[in-house]
């Protein structure tokens, strides 16, 4: 605990400075506050209860969404239609806040499951984001008496609490989110969202299903919106259906850009800030009080994309480390060191692929067994990629078989296949380059450690050999480093750190040395032929580098135009004329 | 019968509001948020030509020239510097859709404008009379397409274009200037979604938010479509045929937010929508 | 919305000599100047100043100035809710006296109630709105369906109608009861149909209704917009019955030209009334905003008496006191452009209405007037 203490830097205390400053504002300030300030400030600050919404999945996740409002809408009808059609007696009243919250979730779990689909765009979730405000206006508008129509609910008995009482209310609401939503985005689970932000596609290589933690996401949020909807039927007397709309949905997002995407903090205060600058200073002409709004939203979002809180921001102290973060060794889980090394632990039948018409993969034979470190060598073109994607993602594969320790993967998600014990290493560095170093290796774990919601661990327990990976290279002592900091050859040692702490019992590699120096090349070589020769791990590397297959080979598989043409031995391989005919028929390089 | 006209009336006139967002999101892989916008200001055009008492048929080039121009700009300044960031470039060009807006609003007022019908009257069809200028939207529609397709096939201009949305890193290695040709394709779906505006004023009242409840209808087809503009008229004519069959048949409520959900459920099932077919 | 909370003093009690020291009567106006109600609201507003100028010239209320505290309620619930409060709580407004969407309205009554003040509401609506605080001193259906209804079963011989509608309180409230009406009379409604307010294409609904065989067509959509693309999309596929308008206003009517010619339309008033009151208001309107004028309508001229109403009922009860107030609105009358009125019925008016008929220059002939039309039992429990 008193790491941990220690690990608050002075943004952090001014944070908790402007927390109880709030804190004190919202208890005293209806002393000196109008009424009408009050309640301006009231709804302001349930807006920016959505706002926070808007933020966890724009802001952090990337999933630009204009549907919040919808949920909120659904929220506050939802309690008025208790309140109007049933009565407001304290068991209903609790009945009506269980049911703001429920049926937002509800809609937000179908909603999560229409957007979140494996190989959707992000432009999808968006496309649905819009879809449902607009259903649900037209449902409240063709309700009837159940929802007032155009009209609105009401009239109906709310929660007891008067004005002085509603802004308390809303206040620690607000305040509570706001905490809550800072402490889950610095946690470890919270850097979830940053990684799916980042890089969707390395999250569900690292075992984590990206779509599932989405829709986890949007139903939770969607409750909050729920939450906050009640807050306004209760406290504002009346639901119309502009609140369920598109248009206050854009007016979420604009509010969340305006005052910082990506930092709680600023959407929280845009939001305030321009719901009431609205209300009192727009002035003369409401029109001309828009134009300025506009004209502020295109341009921060040209100039600006991180709103007004990342230019405060800058003027702050940099950010600390969060204190010393310790490495320490994970116990192995010991299930690779066991299995028989006679059994096929991948095992490939008549494997195909095609594009269309194309036919890049055709009837692939072969077995691999642990502790085999077999190349895959070919020519570009010859397909070599390609059969990494199918032996990392059941979904790719046109036609036969694939086995990981007999288990069928044809039509898994990369996160499932993960699961059967599988690593994948992209060709290009794939990592997450907003985050550290420590926190993308603690992701790789979050798949088999569920990461705390609320703190940051400062120990980070590593398999041995994903710590060997980071002492050879030196990356150990760069935990707290950004990413996007690190060199393009560390950036692939970090990647196969990762890959390896995953603990899997096959690992794919394509081309790990590419672009690396003769030591880099070297030093991957060695943890390579450690991995599979100590640690009983099967790989399976594409490369073209043919002195390097040399050094590191237990087999070499060769492929060309699609077709497996040789397996064997390197001696036997590297004595082919089959191969020397390709290598110089075929492209160079 | 009456239906079957109907279904390929409100297609075409899908296929002529949706086809200028199309050509942008084609090339680009940017979703003009101001369609709304530009709809709007082709249909005070056409308020400016009657206020000229110029012909109203005058108003069709002036859509497509004041169109084109605001489009450059709006390339240069806003859309420009978002090519990497197409979310942010939806919230962008929605903050321009605003500022159009408001602008026109300033300087009109809010009233709904009066625009004289380009064709008026109804012709007998099949033993029932039909409105002459629903019918012309079709050839509209027609001639918009034959025009892309003459664009796209036959000129060098289209040649690049084809090359910029193939692989635009092999376009520019090529010496295809594709700052070029994004300027231009943004111009010319700009100053099409003018002209589209123009030819909705005989259907719609013209004032300061005309375009805005076209735009969701418009962005939905053009998701299903990709890039295809044969893909686009095949959506217009399943998803506006889709509308009036259910507002025929079951509701024009639920006929209203037919396009809508449908094509969610359509990149539901299919992410590329019917850009393969 | 991001609100457009505009408070705009219009002080034209800039006080000069005795009547300085008495503070003076405010009125709130929550009014849409941006939002659906837009375009009708500056006309809503002019017609207040006149009333305003009008009453203070002649020596103000109990001695006291008028004042106008005008708020833009963005024509929706949010806005208005901002707007009231304002009014109310801020700037403690004496009365509120307005023309606005229902659902602004919906949203601004709580705050009334909590305020206590009276609220005089000035638009016609779709009906049994009530809340002690609250006078309607303008139509509701049982009010404005008849005379459509009535014109055309008896001079067009028509028995089957068709109704359309957006679908929303009033499209909707409209409707029912014009169907139940037609119905009472021995008429048949082979139709009824709604698109969204947002909707933009009638195709479908046009095709039913020409195939329908009706006689005659009712409309009540969302003012403006809706009601002018309806109407564009009717008269392009050429669709020639006779053709009663419940939403449209003699400004609306101009801009849609030609294709607004033959339409039928029922109000409490229009310019058109040959009234001695009303050509005085005329020419006072003209004089007072020139160039700037906008067309005074059914809506504005309700707003206009609205103010007498409540000049009158201050007078009555002595002072400002909501409740004298109150108990004063349901028994004054004003006589104005609309004839006599009297908010006697269940906080709502018997009002005179016209059966009007668009002629080709946008113009309203009147077809037809019909006097003293009881609202029904819009209250029973005030």
């Amino acid at each position: 605990m008193a790491e941990r203490r220690s690990s608050f830097n002075i943004r952090a205390w001014l944070l908790a400075g402007l927390a109880v400053l709030a804190l004190l504002l919202v208890l005293f300030g209806p002393m000196f506050l109008d009424r009408f300030t009050l309640n301006v400030l009231t709804r302001s600050m349930i807006y920016a209860m959505l706002a926070i919404t808007v933020d966890l999945l724009w802001g952090f996740t990337g999933v630009l969404t204009f549907g919040q409002a919808a949920f909120f809408g659904i929220g506050a009808y939802a309690a008025a239609m208790i309140l109007t059609h049933m009565g407001a007696s304290p068991a209903l009243i609790a009945l009506a806040f269980a049911l703001a919250i429920i049926v937002p979730m509800l809609v937000g779990l179908v909603v999560g499951w229409l957007s979140f689909s494996y190989k959707a765009t992000p432009l999808y979730a968006t496309v649905i984001s819009l879809v449902l405000p607009i259903v649900t206006t037209q449902v409240v508008f063709s309700g009837g008496q159940w929802t007032g129509s155009s009209s609105g609910l009401v009239g109906y008995g709310t929660l007891p609490f008067g004005l002085v009482g509603f802004f308390r209310l809303a206040g620690i609401c607000l305040l509570v989110l706001t905490v809550a939503a800072w402490f889950f985005v610095r946690s470890d689970a919270g850097k979830l969202l940053v990684a799916i932000r980042d890089n969707e596609a390395r999250c569900a290589y690292l075992g984590l299903n990206p779509q599932r933690l989405k829709i986890a996401l949007t139903t939770v949020l969607a409750g909050v919106a729920g939450l906050a909807g009640f807050l306004f039927a209760n406290s504002s007397g009346v639901v119309a259906p502009e609140i369920t709309g598109f248009v206050f949905g854009t007016e979420l997002v604009i509010w969340t850009a305006l005052g910082g995407r990506g930092t709680i903090i600023g959407p929280v205060m845009g939001t305030i800030g321009i719901d009431y600058l609205s209300a009192n200073l727009s002035g003369e002409l409401p029109f001309l009080w828009n134009l300025v709004i506009g004209t502020l939203f295109v341009a921060m979002i040209i100039l600006l994309p991180n709103g007004l809180a990342a230019l405060v921001a800058k003027f702050l102290p940099a950010k600390g480390g969060a204190g010393a973060m310790r490495l320490t060794n994970l116990a192995a889980a010991g299930a690779q060191l066991t299995a028989p090394k006679e059994e096929a632990l991948l095992s490939v039948k008549d494997l195909g692929k095609t594009y269309g018409s194309l036919k890049v993969l055709e009837g692939l034979d072969f077995d691999i067994r642990p502790g085999e470190l077999v190349s895959l060598v070919g020519p570009n073109g010859a397909g070599k990629t390609s059969l990494m994607r199918c032996l990392s993602d059941g979904t790719e594969i046109s036609s036969g078989t694939v086995r990981i320790s007999g288990q069928e993967i044809n039509g898994r998600t990369p996160n499932e296949i993960v699961a059967l014990g599988v690593g994948r290493k992209f060709q290009v560095a794939s990592v997450f380059e907003s985050l550290t170093v420590a926190d993308c290796l603690r992701l790789s774990l979050a798949a088999r450690h569920r990461p705390s919601l609320v703190t940051r661990e400062s120990d980070l327990a590593l398999p041995a050999a994903a710590l060997d990976i980071l002492r050879l290279t030196g990356i150990d002592r760069m935990l707290e480093r950004p990413v996007a900091d690190l060199s393009h050859g560390l950036k692939q040692s970090l990647e196969l750190a990762m890959v390896v702490a995953l603990e899997p019992r096959l690992i794919l590699l394509d081309e790990p040395t590419a672009g690396l120096t003769k030591t880099e090349r070297t030093t991957i070589g060695g943890i390579l032929q450690k991995l599979t020769r100590e640690l009983g791990i099967a790989a399976i590397v594409v490369e073209h580098d043919l002195d390097f297959v040399r050094t590191i080979s237990s087999r070499v598989v060769v492929l060309h135009q699609g077709r497996l043409v040789l397996d064997g031995t390197v001696e036997v391989v590297a004595n082919s004329e089959l191969v020397k005919t390709i290598y110089s028929g075929g492209a160079h390089g | 019968m009456i239906l079957l006209l109907d279904i390929v009336t409100t297609a075409a006139i899908l296929f002529v509001v949706a086809s200028g967002l199309l050509a942008i999101f084609g090339v680009l892989k940017i979703i003009n948020f101001a369609h709304g916008a530009w709809l709007t200001l082709g249909g005070y055009c056409a308020v400016v030509t009657t206020a000229l008492g110029l012909d109203p048929w005058t108003a069709l080039p002036l859509a497509f020239v004041a169109g084109a121009l605001l489009g450059a700009i709006t390339e240069m300044v806003i859309v420009r510097p978002l090519y990497r960031r197409p979310l942010d470039a939806i919230l962008a060009t929605w903050g321009l859709g605003i500022i159009i807006g408001q602008l026109i609003t300033l300087w009109f007022g809010r009233d709904v404008q009066f625009t004289p019908n380009l064709l008026s009257g109804t012709v007998d069809i099949f033993g029932a009379s039909y409105s002459i200028y629903r019918l012309f939207t079709i050839a509209a529609a027609l001639i918009i397409g034959c025009a892309f397709a003459f664009l796209l096939e036959g000129t060098r201009l289209g040649l690049s274009t084809r090359a910029v949305i193939m692989n635009e890193t092999l376009a520019r290695a090529l010496g295809i200037d594709v700052a070029r040709v994004r300027l231009i394709t943004f111009m010319i779906g700009t100053g099409l979604t003018g002209l589209a505006g123009v030819l909705l004023t005989p259907l719609t009242s013209v004032d300061p938010n005309m375009g805005v409840g076209w735009l969701i209808g418009a962005f939905m087809l053009v998701m299903v479509a990709g890039s295809s503009f044969a893909a686009l008229a095949f959506a217009c004519l399943v998803f506006g045929g889709a509308q009036v069959l259910v507002s025929t048949f079951v509701s024009p409520i639920l006929g209203g937010i037919t396009v809508a959900v449908l094509c969610a459920l359509v990149l539901r099932v299919s992410p590329k929508g019917f850009s393969r077919g | 919305m991001v609100s457009r909370l505009i408070l705009l003093t219009l002080s034209t009690a800039l006080a000069t000599g005795a009547l300085a020291d008495e503070a003076p009567i405010k009125i709130g106006i929550p009014v849409g100047l941006s939002g659906a109600n837009s375009v009708v609201a500056p006309s809503v507003v002019q017609s207040a100043e006149l009333a305003v100028e009008e009453i203070n010239a002649a020596g103000g209320v109990l001695g006291r100035k008028l004042e106008l505290e005008i708020a833009d309620d963005a024509s929706g619930a949010a806005g208005a809710q901002k707007a009231f409060d304002a009014l109310v709580f801020q700037k403690e407004v004496n009365a509120i006296i307005t023309m606005e969407t229902s659902a602004a309205r919906n949203a601004g009554l709580p705050i009334i109630s909590k305020g206590d003040i009276p609220y005089i509401y000035t638009s016609f609506y779709e009906g049994r709105s009530c809340n002690p605080n609250l006078f309607v001193n303008a139509w509701v259906p049982e009010q404005q369906v008849p005379p459509v209804v009535d014109h055309f079963m008896k001079s067009e011989k028509a028995k089957k109608f068709f109704l359309v509608g957006s679908d929303y309180a009033f499209g909707r409230g409209m409707l029912q009861f014009s169907r139940a009406y037609i119905e009472k009379a021995g008429g048949e409604v082979v139709g009824e149909e709604y698109l969204p307010m947002e909707g933009t294409d009638w195709t479908a609904i046009i095709s039913k209704l020409k195939s329908s065989g009706a006689e005659a067509l009712i409309t009540s959509t969302a003012g403006g917009s809706p009601n002018v693309t309806l109407t564009k999309q009717l008269r392009g596929a050429g669709v020639t019955l006779p053709y009663g308008n419940l939403a449209v206003d003699e400004g609306t009517a101009k801009s849609m030209g030609a294709d607004a010619a033959g339409i039928f339309i029922s109000a409490s008033y229009v310019t058109s009334i040959d009234s001695q009151a009303n050509k005085d208001f005329l020419a006072a309107m003209g004089k007072k905003f020139a160039g700037e004028l906008r067309t005074p309508n059914d809506l504005s001229v309700p707003q206009y008496e609205g103010v007498y109403l409540y000049k009158a009922a201050v007078e009555k009860a002595g002072s400002t006191d909501t409740k004298a107030v109150l108990a004063a609105l349901a028994e004054v009358s004003y006589t104005g452009p609309r004839g006599t009125v009297t908010m006697n019925k269940q906080h709502h008016a018997p009002l005179t209405m016209y059966l009007g008929q668009v002629q080709e220059d946008g113009s309203v002939k009147i077809a037809g007037t019909f006097e003293n039309v009881d609202p029904g039992e819009q209250c029973p429990g005030l």
